[in-house]
């Protein structure tokens, strides 16, 4: 996978590159809209990950010249301004997501990988664990062909999870994930805890395995 | 003195019009005794015209043409049929002079009648005579009654003339300094004042206006600089935040950091947490306030309230709380921004939860005098009564509380305001609170 990263706070753009490059991301960086226009017109690329505040070039007029050039690439719209006709005006253009400023990483990644797996009808939309399997587009839980009764929160947190297997998902990014917006500023990390041990609780009407991992102080893990 | 609050123009008016009832009632007081003086005055000089003609005529005619010197009685009378005047000339005994003019009774055809009588004494042919000329009282009571008359209705035009002239007068007047007042009626923000000059020839009234225009153009300044700086301030905070929490991110992502360090991070990572919230929040209440947001979409509350129920539900399972309904099916469609909307009830819900240990929290929509009211209330821990007045008040700190409500209660009031809500609250210790919103559109 090929992304540019478009984003004139340079401090940004490095950290979100070192970041997708653990992920086995190949990443260029543009600091200005005119380095952008030069790279898109050369490379191909799969993502473009595009801060539309830049200060030489209007961001969404960055989309239009990137669809001539790079018609297959899939546009994360970054801003820090959140306005909602920006982001109207982005999706109209042909973005495909949209993240405020400030974003954790993990998330950004999250939103990557489900775009990939949307746009390129991944092998298998169905991950399996155990008898379970986790249907990341029709969005349910089954064992053994049995639906698994969740709450919509309690499928988007399992979800991530396990989308995020094997790593240590912290109480905020999972409060972030689920409520967007909305989450708290005294976020109420209780009530992350209040859903994995519903969660635990249902699946273990199945079967023994704990899958959710407790990290002390930090957080949760799905182990595979 | 507790004197009641007046407009100008009314004070105007009233004075007005008191020192016309004052004026009014002294020449009303006055009239009787100046009409009486007038009427005096003219009858006596009547009587003294009188007076010179039959002096004229005795002159010429001599006295016996009035008086029979061989008539026992030396004197003439005459009276008019209706015994209004008399003139009469009578031979006195004496030399005496006489010349005065007085009231007096005479006796006429057995009826005893009220004159003003001249008497003066004549020399005439060696001998002394008295001329009487009288004109009864009667007539010239007749007289002064008519003049009377006259005058109050004289003074009674003058002053409904000048009163309505007036009146009319000072509404001419004052009415720039109305339209300065209607003006300022009609501002509720800086940015909505008419800033179209008064039409006045008066001075100070356009200097007032000046002034004030130029005062709102100030405020205005001042407001526009606080939005934009807390707009741009927040957006360039954002940045900056964005990259220590991508960093942190990378630092957590290495998995050989010890956990010791870890939890720092994750505190961090916390307390980062909160600070962008507070931006975010800042964000919002200040783009509504530049009026970002468009009023233009119709929203059914009942729906919206559903929405955020499924959002916070939750929230409420978690705490082991009840949300209850009480939703009237008939309200109609508001106008607003669902999305402010949203946040609005989803900040008062979330706040109840946030405030309530046990129970329920209720949900209600009703008609309410026109109004469509919608209620929110709880079973929690109340808010005391000393600071519910700061409870939509940014960053106000609460002494007696471990948190303050932050900015979630604020932003819900720019969001009524904005959306031209009415929000209160009640609160009781312990109890309970109620948050009621009443939609004026």
């Amino acid at each position: 996978m090929r992304v540019l990263i478009v984003e004139d706070e340079k401090g940004l753009a490095t950290e979100i590159k070192e970041f997708l490059e653990k992920e086995e991301y190949n990443c260029d960086l543009a600091i200005t809209g005119n380095e952008a226009s030069e790279l898109i017109a050369v490379n191909p690329y799969d993502f473009i990950l595009l801060d539309i505040g830049l200060p030489d070039y209007n961001g969404l007029d960055l989309i239009k010249e990137a669809k001539e050039y790079n018609s297959e690439a899939y546009f994360i719209i970054i801003t820090a301004r959140g306005e909602l006709e920006d982001k109207i005006k982005g999706f109209d253009l042909g973005a495909d997501d949209y993240l405020a400023k400030p974003f954790s990483l993990l998330e950004l990644l999250s939103r990557v990988q489900a775009i990939t797996r949307r746009k390129f009808g991944q092998q298998s939309s169905i991950i399996h664990f155990g008898n379970f399997s986790l249907d990341t587009i029709k969005k349910y839980l089954e064992y053994e062909g049995q639906p698994v009764d969740l709450t919509k929160k309690e499928y988007k947190l399992l979800s991530y999870l396990i989308l995020n297997k094997n790593r240590v998902l912290d109480r905020l990014q999972l409060t972030e994930h689920i409520w967007g917006e909305f989450y708290e500023d005294d976020y109420d990390s209780n009530y992350i805890d209040v859903h994995i041990k519903n969660i635990r609780k249902k699946l273990a009407e199945y079967d023994e395995n704990n899958w959710i991992k407790t990290i002390r102080g930090i957080g949760y893990k799905f182990e595979i | 003195m507790d004197l009641p609050k007046l407009k100008l123009k009314s004070k105007l008016a009233l004075f007005n019009a008191l020192s016309k009832v004052f004026i009014v009632t002294t020449l009303l007081l006055l009239v009787p005794w100046i009409v009486s003086e007038i009427t005096i005055r003219d009858t006596d000089d009547l009587l003294i015209r009188k007076l010179d003609q039959v002096i004229e005529l005795v002159d010429s005619l001599g006295i016996d043409a009035y008086i029979n010197m061989d008539n026992e009685i030396k004197a003439f009378g005459s009276y008019n049929i209706l015994k209004e005047e008399f003139i009469s000339i009578e031979q006195l005994e004496r030399d005496t002079l006489i010349d005065i003019i007085q009231y007096s009774q005479r006796i006429i055809d057995g009826e005893l009648v009220e004159y003003r009588v001249l008497s003066y004494s004549i020399k005439e042919s060696g001998n002394q005579y008295l001329i009487e000329i009288g004109r009864s009282i009667s007539t010239i009571a007749r007289f002064e009654q008519n003049l009377k008359q006259f005058a109050f209705l004289f003074l009674l035009l003058i002053i409904i003339i000048t009163l309505i002239a007036d009146i009319a007068f000072i509404q001419y007047l004052l009415n720039p300094f109305e339209q300065i007042v209607k003006k300022l009626k009609n501002t509720r923000h800086p940015s909505s004042f008419d800033y179209t000059p008064v039409k006045t020839k008066t001075i100070d009234f356009a200097y007032l206006d000046e002034t004030i225009h130029s005062l709102m153009y100030k405020i205005e300044d001042a407001f526009t600089n606080e939005r934009e700086y807390i707009s741009n301030i927040s957006h360039e905070l954002l940045t900056p935040i964005s990259i220590i929490q991508s960093k942190l991110d990378n630092i957590i992502a290495d998995k050989t950091l010890p956990d010791a360090e870890l939890l720092k991070i994750m505190d961090s990572k916390h307390t980062l947490g909160r600070l962008t919230k507070m931006v975010r929040t800042l964000l919002m209440m200040s783009r509504i306030e530049n009026e970002e947001y468009l009023l233009t979409e119709k929203v059914e509350l009942n729906e919206l309230i559903k929405n955020v129920a499924e959002e916070i539900e939750d929230k409420i399972h978690a705490k082991n709380l009840e949300l209850k309904f009480d939703l009237n099916k008939s309200i109609p469609a508001i106008n607003g921004n669902e999305n402010l909307l949203f946040i609005l009830i989803y900040n008062l819900v979330n706040n109840a939860i946030r405030y309530t240990q046990q129970g329920h929290i209720q949900i209600e929509t009703a008609i309410a005098d026109n109004q469509i009211v919608l209620r929110i209330s709880d079973t929690g821990i109340g808010i005391r009564a000393e600071n519910l007045p700061y409870l939509f008040s940014r960053f106000k700190n609460f002494s007696n509380h471990k948190d303050s409500f932050g900015l979630g209660l604020a932003l819900a009031k720019k969001i009524c305001d904005y959306h031209k809500i009415n929000i209160s609250v009640e609160s009781e210790l312990e109890k309970g609170t109620c948050f009621t919103l009443e939609f004026k559109n």
